[in-house]
């Protein structure tokens, strides 16, 4: 049981953030839904992370849903604006790095966890989402990044990629792998994917950080 | 020993980055084997030497002074290139620069932005550059991104640059995926290298070469030509035409991750 209220944020994909907040609740965990308005800048998402532990005395954990509802949509490179590449690469890091700072901020004084909900696009790559796979694959490793720069303040970081069927890419399981889930898929954000993510936020995998688990029900076996 | 016909003669390819260090080294390895080889340098100072060099060896390249992440400037350097040599079968985009310590939390903007425009925005713009001259190539057409160890395992002291090391590897997945009806093929080189920028890395912190060695198998740093330009010079070449999406880890064996 973790100490502290879970902070849910980022993208609000239909489904996946409500069935993770409503998962982690199942759990026993305290959640508390953080905007998606302000997450372009770095010291609003301090404030909200401050009233957090104003209101509840500390942070227990942080989960980030990086990939954006509208980044998914599927275009050849040869047809991909600038501002179209920017508002998937670029805002998805960015947004990404805003709540990685500010999740350091206040998990550091107690340590503590976060997680990442990325994508299997960035691990498989598609055609047609080049942009999103790069900012899916940024996010990933961005993750693992922090996770060995913060290994020493205590904070571990890791990630959860779903099945993509929770993704609003259009891309199916059997279209990244070579072979079908091997649970059946695409399993239910509430029920599946949150008590993985309740797992990497609490005290059992207090010695796992930087790594990726698939939340897919055996597709992606790489590795 | 050199093959009868070079295994990139007739083609034609633009190297980012190639005024120094890893892009020199894949531009002379390329033209050594037989490609047109435009150097493109964000400044003419250092490419029109390396273009130089070639020529003086009998092979063929240009410097095409490019900002390749000025849009219009890498335009007009993939126009001049087609224009020179009536074509452009290889886009190696390898330019980098913001590999400079940082901690994520404090992250300076202008740092990120650096990051960003170099590694990524100038592979997408690579890319779609030369999208319409690769395809028209069909089994000929090549992009190479050149990527690092880092945008697999991430790194703590320049943690961005993983990410965006990485982001490039998954660019060059899906481009893979995108072009492959057309027999085009894209690839990325993670490679360890004797260059400036780890010369400069070496004289602030002089023990990390023994260490790098110490943690390489081949007990020894890479020749950006012969080591990093000969693994450009398959994947770029028609030996290489059913290996795409991959990252071929060019360090000596140091990173064994993948």
């Amino acid at each position: 049981m973790l100490s502290g209220p879970v902070v849910v944020t980022g993208a609000d994909v239909p489904g996946l953030r409500a069935g993770l907040a409503a998962g982690l609740t199942v759990t026993g965990a305290t959640v508390v839904d953080l905007p998606v308005h302000a997450l372009d800048d770095r010291s609003a998402v301090d404030a909200a992370f401050a009233a957090v532990v104003r209101d509840h005395g500390r942070v227990g954990g942080v989960v980030h849903a990086a990939l954006e509802p509208d980044a998914g949509v599927r275009m050849p490179i040869t047809e991909v604006d600038d501002a179209g590449f920017d508002a998937v690469w670029e805002r998805t890091l960015g947004r990404t790095l805003t709540v990685l700072g500010a999740a350091h901020g206040v998990l550091r004084p107690t340590g503590g966890a976060i997680v990442v909900v990325g994508s299997m696009v960035g691990l498989a790559g598609a055609a047609g989402l080049a942009p999103y796979a790069a900012a899916a694959e940024g996010v990933r490793v961005l993750a693992k990044s922090a996770a060995r720069q913060w290994g020493p303040d205590g904070v571990r970081v890791n990630v959860v990629v779903p099945a993509p069927e929770h993704e609003p890419t259009g891309v199916r399981s059997p279209e990244l792998a070579l072979s079908p889930p091997a649970l059946g898929g695409p399993g239910d954000p509430s029920a599946d994917l949150a008590p993985i993510v309740a797992w990497l936020l609490g005290e059992s995998a207090h010695f796992v950080t930087g790594v990726t688990v698939p939340a897919d029900g055996g597709v992606w076996m790489a590795g | 020993m050199s093959p009868a016909v070079p295994s990139l003669a007739g083609r034609t390819a633009v190297v980012t980055g190639a005024g120094q260090g890893v892009g020199e080294g894949i531009a002379r390895a390329l033209a050594a084997a037989g490609a047109n080889v435009v150097v493109a340098a964000r400044r003419a100072v250092t490419g029109e030497p390396v273009a130089a060099a070639i020529r003086a060896d009998g092979h063929e390249a240009v410097c095409i002074e490019t900002d390749c992440t000025d849009r219009e400037a890498l335009a007009a350097c993939v126009d001049a290139t087609v224009a020179r040599y009536g074509g452009l079968e290889v886009m190696v985009h390898n330019a980098f620069s913001g590999g400079r310590a940082h901690r994520i939390e404090d992250l300076d903007p202008d740092l990120w932005h650096e990051n960003s425009r170099t590694g990524v925005w100038a592979s997408f713009l690579a890319a779609q550059l030369a999208a319409p001259h690769l395809l028209a190539a069909g089994t000929a057409g090549r992009l190479l991104l050149v990527t690092s160890p880092a945008g697999v395992e991430g790194s703590a002291a320049i943690p961005v640059y993983g990410a965006v090391k990485a982001a490039q590897r998954a660019l060059a997945k899906s481009l893979a995926r995108e072009w492959g009806p057309h027999g085009v093929t894209v690839n990325c080189i993670a490679p360890v290298a004797e260059t400036p920028s780890l010369a400069g890395a070496f004289a602030a912190r002089p023990e990390l070469k023994a260490a790098v060695e110490r943690r390489t198998a081949l007990g020894r740093i890479g020749d950006a030509e012969h080591d990093i330009g000969g693994v450009a010079v398959f994947l770029a070449g028609p030996a290489a035409g059913y290996v795409t999406g991959q990252t071929v880890v060019c360090d000596g064996g140091s990173f064994l991750g993948l």
